[in-house]
């Protein structure tokens, strides 16, 4: 959370959002700046407004893909705990509550999508954090976002029952 | 929605759009509140918009206050300005109505303050 209060976003947006409990902190935390969600599920978007207003903070909330309706460059900040379990190709393109989970092969069919996509969301200043497991091959991942002439760092590694988790901190 | 996101918004995703921006509004209701003014926010996100985008959907949904078609010179010391700025953008929200593409005409519903973009498979 330093990181980013250090970062003096003007931006932040966090895709899927789901019950909204991370950008309404990060809205709490962050009053300079305007904090964004998408999620693709109606229910979570209803979820990530209900909390924020709850919670007193202000978040603009788009029922979308992605960030694929935004404009391109203009966040500071992106946060995606993305749907990284490994599944069946067929659950990641599903209509049901299995897409909020399911990345199909490595379970990183999302994950390339969004990263294919990064360069042209982030601001010149931008930081995209991004959420992994083991089985998404963390390593290649970071690899290959070099190959695209980012910085990468892992900030943070933690070892749950069935899960290791990693989280990158992406940056130009 | 606020008007500062429709500032972001584009359909240009869409199969046989260019630009898709920007999105026509249509407001059904509008919701006004307060939201804690601050002018070095305002004046440090006023490059990054896209002024007569906001000038004209302001207008388009009879909130423009006044704002002049070409943006001042010197506005970060003008105060006045900045809050005229600060209520168009984050103080007024449209709560349900539409979204259009300029191009295709594609409607994209806002309901309870969120506009639904999600596109269909043949669309995209």
């Amino acid at each position: 959370m330093s990181n980013i209060v250090q970062a003096n976003p003007d931006f932040i947006v966090e895709i899927g959002s789901g019950s909204g409990v991370i950008i309404t902190a990060l809205a709490a935390v962050l009053k300079d700046a305007r904090c964004f969600a998408t999620d693709i599920n109606p229910e979570a978007c209803i979820a990530t407004s209900n909390t924020s207003i709850l919670n007193n903070v202000s978040v603009e909330v788009c029922n979308m893909t992605l960030l694929t309706c935004f404009k391109e460059y203009l966040f500071d900040v992106i946060v995606f705990n993305p749907p990284y379990v490994v599944t069946d190709t067929e659950e990641v393109f599903g209509n049901g509550i299995a897409r909020a989970w399911a990345g199909g092969i490595d379970g990183c069919e999302v994950i390339n999508q969004f990263l294919k996509l990064l360069p042209n969301l982030m601001s010149s200043k931008g930081i995209c954090y991004l959420l992994l497991i083991k089985e998404n091959k963390p390593l290649e991942i970071i690899n290959m976002l070099y190959g695209m002439k980012f910085n990468v760092d892992i900030v943070k590694q933690r070892k749950v029952p069935c899960e290791h988790l990693y989280v990158l901190k992406i940056y130009k | 929605m606020k008007l500062l996101t429709h500032n972001m918004l584009t359909s240009k995703c869409m199969k046989g759009v260019n630009i898709g921006y920007p999105l026509k509004i249509k407001a059904v209701d509008l919701k006004e509140s307060e939201v804690d003014f601050n002018p070095d926010f305002i004046s440090r996100i006023i490059p990054k918009l896209d002024w007569n985008v906001l000038v004209s959907a302001a207008s388009s949904i009879g909130k423009n206050e006044n704002l002049p078609e070409d943006l001042l010179p010197e506005y970060e010391k003008n105060t006045e300005f900045l809050k005229r700025v600060h209520h168009v953008l984050l103080e007024v929200d449209v709560v349900n109505g539409e979204l259009i593409c300029p191009e295709s005409g594609r409607k994209f519903p806002i309901n309870n303050g969120i506009p639904n973009m999600i596109l269909n498979e043949d669309e995209v």
